[in-house]
């Protein structure tokens, strides 16, 4: 039983539809949504462009209208670093978009969704991390070197609870690294469950055509 | 801005291809609806693209397969494609002919994504340099894997045959 025996009769069932549409049900069809991984990277990504929109109006809104001198600084830096990630963002947007209206040869398609949502991939986690001691310590610096002394909240809370300066400093670098682990861990679980299955059955499907 | 009913025209002639290519890649019926629909779409999508230097029914196999294969359902209980529409049970009379499709075809089913193209497109009767441009990879190397793929659908198609 060779493939070429059976070659006309598999085409011939094959051929057998169990059901013909319309060319009204095709132009129905034309009006849904696509489901595909591409489409989903496209939605999450116009929602992470809006997120970043609204962080930008209310981060430069807070940097140029607030009162203390350290929240100006610090919101401002935030604005210009959500207009570079804004910037990333639509430029994987504009890459997606060119994929979707070409119809390339299987292997250079495969290639490229895998380097589009591996990029993606990548730099979110990059970002992510990168902002956590970022944040940090830029906000402890920044508290510290405040002239204005109406930021009572952390003083208070530390001086109540931790009497010494070693224990604060104690309690801040636990802090600092649970957060880090928590937010390391749980960030790459998200986007393991989110990509990382189709990522790796891209990857296969790429070296089975490589072999 | 493409023409539309251009292209539900051409699409309706040719949806052939797509109801193929669907019922190699998806087990249910619903899931081949899903594809059709997704495919499609991307057709229409990537219509404004499709300048008629190559037929239109390759450009479209090239679409098909590529959604095909980059659409990837929540992880299931793998069953084996095999559509029961394209066969249905034929308890009372046997026919060794109609076995050994049935058998081919469940073998088939077995096989990878990308292996399922090149057999697609083997049955189609396209040649190595065009089932090479699709894929993207040398006509050389097509040979050499749908001769490994033939053997190998030999040996399953020898199991599923005797199985049944």
């Amino acid at each position: 039983m060779e493939l070429d025996e059976l070659k006309s009769q598999l085409l011939q069932k094959l051929d057998e539809v169990p059901t013909t549409k319309s060319e009204l049900d095709i132009g129905g069809m034309l009006k849904k949504n696509t489901q595909s991984v591409i489409c989903k990277l496209k939605k999450s990504l116009w929602i992470e462009i809006i997120c970043c929109i609204i962080f930008i109006a209310s981060f430069a809104f807070v940097g140029l209208f607030s009162k203390h001198w350290s929240l100006r600084v610090y919101f401002s830096t935030f604005t210009i670093v959500c207009l570079i990630f804004l910037l990333v963002l639509y430029y994987l947007l504009t890459r997606i978009r060119q994929l979707s209206n070409t119809s390339l040869p299987i292997k250079n398609n495969l290639q490229l969704i895998h380097s589009i949502i591996k990029e993606y991939v990548k730099r979110s986690f990059q970002f992510t991390m990168a902002l956590i001691p970022i944040c940090m310590i830029y906000s402890f610096w920044l508290g510290y070197k405040d002239p204005s002394d109406e930021i009572h909240f952390t003083e208070g809370f530390l001086s109540r609870h931790l009497s010494s300066p070693q224990k604060v400093y104690l309690f801040l670098g636990v802090y600092m690294v649970l957060l880090t682990i928590g937010v390391y861990y749980f960030t790459k679980w998200y986007l393991k469950k989110l990509y990382g299955n189709y990522l790796q059955q891209l990857q296969t499907c790429i070296n089975e055509l490589e072999e | 801005m493409p023409n539309e009913q251009e292209f539900i025209q051409l699409l309706n002639k040719h949806q052939n291809i797509i109801h193929k290519v669907c019922s190699i890649y998806m087990d249910t019926t619903a899931d081949r609806e899903d594809l059709f629909q997704e495919v499609t779409l991307q057709a229409w999508k990537a219509y404004p693209s499709f300048r008629g230097d190559a037929k239109f029914s390759t450009w479209l196999y090239r679409v098909a397969l590529n959604t095909a294969i980059t659409f990837f359902r929540k992880e299931k209980k793998q069953v084996p494609t095999f559509s029961t529409e394209i066969f249905p049970d034929t308890t009372d009379y046997h026919n060794p002919i109609e076995e050994q499709v049935k058998a081919m075809y469940k073998a088939i089913g077995d096989l990878s994504k990308i292996d399922k193209a090149l057999v697609m497109l083997y049955l189609e009767d396209y040649n190595y340099n065009i089932i090479g441009e699709m894929l993207g990879i040398s006509p050389n190397n097509v040979a050499v894997k749908l001769n490994r793929i033939k053997v190998k659908l030999k040996e399953n198609t020898q199991k599923h045959y005797q199985f049944s």
